[in-house]
């Protein structure tokens, strides 16, 4: 049944070559130059700590402008679709196919029971599924490492971002290969429900599009329970760390990273007064600082000459309001990694065992 | 007694509105080649995918050679399948099917596989997609065969073929079936094939058995009366009326019975399997119930 799993699985097989071919030959020869960059630009050489903020921040603002911040986004984007195209063309015809032409009644009338037959197509293709995702994603790591120790050394900016953006936590790590198993089963039970291929497909990558959008904004973030700071706050100067946007008597509060921190996931921040209660009114002595609605747009309020943000923000902090952020420590990666993972490998299981249990009473 | 090939006792399948088959109680015995001939949606179909366990029955009991369909690795080996439309893999070779087929049957005769490919002139290398439908239903019979269950199930093979791949089809079967004796279940409602190849014959009408008997024995005792008009209740007892048309002077009957007809006012002619099969098919004629020993579902 191996054998025959891999005779009727060859044109696939060598589809997924050919693309992890083609995906390392890129990364291969656009990889050491990008290295090279990096080390042009003195992060080698810098030993960590702030003389690496400089040089680290120039090059990842530089990537926006270089075609390797395309390339990046392009890999990243293979990498994320990589589970979806699995699901769809691999998981969701398994069944479907087989009930749609019928040659379910040829192979399930061989000497072989269905559950065995199921076992082997699941377990092959899924493990080929999880081969070549973790593959896609281990090569890309190799390459964008220049880039991930950038963010580490210094800050993100534009495409270079941290490990728990959204886009690097789904495409580094090992989460690859739970969306692939995740998705490939998800297919095959699609296709087993509703026995018809492409409605099939389209379910499948309606359902695997949704729960990718909604686990980094509803899930991921409560995996493990988050730690809460609350600290002064400081004046905007150059790369600081929060931001302000005074808008009439209302002010909202952006807290990017967290000194002490680097690295961390800020879900949420915002201010609060001397008593920990949240604020958003602008205290009545600030509101003068930066007149209102002069320009900068409906909402916005311009800061007169030489009264930066950094004067509403010291005026903000003088009446006692500070900055709350709600964050998870970069320390928990691995632990988010491991934990996201094990949730798709066990809604990957959970969706074979009801295909074997749909199997058996099928068609 | 001898087991049966299939047994059925209330076996009901039913789809979410509808019942594909309703209370279906038969014995089809071992050792024969069964024609199941009914009109479309009598259940045939379903009563054969219900035998091969690709069906589970929504109610009643079914029993292949003894066993539950499908029950394990030794049962599905015992059964062989030939689907409606005779699927193969339309992307695989004429050579992987059949590499299929060893790799998935223990009891694989790969002799005999080989020799009916080149038989019936298949080229191994050719896609099962470019196949006509004449080829492609014998590359689904040799995989069937080559397997060499003890019974085969053939779910309307010839139905999409043209006259000459059918006969060719029905003789490549005959064959197989005559060297190595296995037991066949052939559903259709062509009844000319039936007749060439069946020595058991079962009209299934709306999930139930009209007649069930050995083609030998139902010619034998069903006859062809015509004579002066007459009303069928005037027939002596043992003489079942199963069809009957009147004219103002005449009568023409289709009787069962198994003596002798004495009455000289009737001209007695034998009847074919087709008009045997038409007779007992048609859903207007009642027909009486009798004989359990040939398994009428009364």
């Amino acid at each position: 049944m191996i054998r025959l799993t891999w005779l009727q699985f060859r044109a696939q097989a060598v589809t997924a070559a050919a693309a992890l071919a083609a995906f390392a030959v890129l990364l291969a020869a656009t990889g050491p130059h990008l290295a090279s960059l990096y080390a042009a630009d003195g992060l080698d050489s810098c030993h960590g700590g702030s003389s690496c903020l400089s040089p680290a921040s120039y090059f990842t603002g530089s990537l926006s402008q270089s075609p390797y911040g395309v390339l990046f986004l392009l890999s990243t984007g293979v990498i994320l679709l990589a589970p979806a195209v699995i699901g769809l063309f691999w998981g969701a015809p398994l069944i479907a196919r087989e009930l749609e032409t019928g040659t379910a009644a040829l192979a399930w009338n061989q000497s072989i029971t269905r559950t065995r037959w199921l076992a082997i197509k699941l377990t092959v293709i899924g493990l080929t599924a999880i081969a070549v995702t973790e593959a896609l994603c281990l090569m890309q790591t190799w390459w964008a490492a220049p880039i991930s120790q950038a963010v580490a050394d210094g800050s993100g900016a534009g495409v270079a971002q941290s490990r728990f953006s959204q886009l690097n936590f789904a495409t580094h790590g090992i989460t690859p290969l739970g969306y692939a198993a995740f998705a490939f089963a998800l297919g095959v039970t699609a296709g087993a429900l509703i026995r018809r291929t492409i409605p099939a497909m389209a379910i499948t990558l309606a359902i695997f599009t949704a729960l990718q959008v909604a686990m980094p904004l509803w899930v991921r973030p409560h995996l493990a329970p988050p730690d809460h700071t609350v600290r002064p706050l400081t004046s905007l100067g150059g790369a600081g760390p929060s931001q302000t946007g005074p808008g009439g008597d209302i002010f909202t509060l952006y807290a990017l990273n967290i000194p002490g921190q680097p690295g961390a996931w800020v879900l949420s921040s915002g201010a609060v007064n001397a008593a920990g209660q949240p604020v958003s009114t602008t205290p009545a002595a600030c509101t003068s600082v930066g007149g209102t609605g002069v320009s900068a747009g409906a909402q916005g309020r311009a800061f007169p000459p030489g009264q930066g943000p950094g004067a509403f923000v010291d005026c903000l902090a003088s009446h006692g309001i500070r900055e709350a952020i709600t964050y998870q420590p970069a320390s928990r990666y691995w632990r988010f990694q491991l934990t996201e993972t094990a949730i798709y490998l066990a809604l990957a299981l959970a969706l074979a065992g009801y295909c074997f249990r749909r199997l058996s009473r099928l068609s | 007694m001898m087991t049966a090939a299939i047994e059925a006792s209330g076996l009901g399948k039913a789809y979410r509105r509808a019942w594909a088959l309703r209370d279906c109680t038969l014995v089809i015995p071992e050792g024969h080649v069964v024609g199941l001939v009914g009109p479309n949606g009598a259940g045939k179909t379903t009563l054969l995918r219900l035998a091969t366990g690709m069906l589970a029955p929504t109610c009643g009991a079914i029993t292949v050679l003894g066993q539950r369909p499908a029950a394990g690795l030794a049962q599905l080996a015992r059964v062989g399948y030939v689907a409606q439309d005779t699927p193969a893999y339309a992307r695989m070779r004429v050579a992987d099917h059949l590499r299929l087929g060893a790799w998935l049957n223990p009891g694989w005769d790969d002799g005999l596989a080989q020799r009916r490919i080149a038989q019936v002139g298949l080229d191994p290398k050719q896609r099962a997609g470019s196949l006509s439908g004449g080829q492609r239903a014998q590359l689904a019979l040799t995989l069937a065969l080559a397997k060499r269950p003890e019974l085969l199930l053939l779910d309307e093979p010839v139905a999409g073929l043209d006259p000459l791949a059918r006969r060719e089809f029905l003789r490549g079967l005959m064959e197989a079936v005559a060297e190595h004796g296995t037991s066949v279940v052939l559903s259709s409602h062509l009844v000319t094939d039936l007749e060439r190849v069946c020595d058991y014959l079962i009209v299934l009408v709306a999930s139930r058995v009209r007649i069930a008997g050995e083609v030998s024995e139902l010619l034998a005792s069903h006859h062809r009366l015509a004579g002066p008009r007459r009303a069928p209740g005037t027939l002596p007892a043992g003489q079942d009326v199963i069809e009957q048309s009147h004219t103002d002077k005449q009568s023409t009957l289709l009787v069962r019975t198994d003596e002798p007809i004495h009455d000289p006012a009737w001209t007695v002619t034998p009847v074919s399997t087709e008009e045997l099969v038409l007779a007992y098919m048609n859903p207007a004629n009642d027909i009486p119930a009798r004989r359990p020993q040939l398994g009428v579902a009364s």
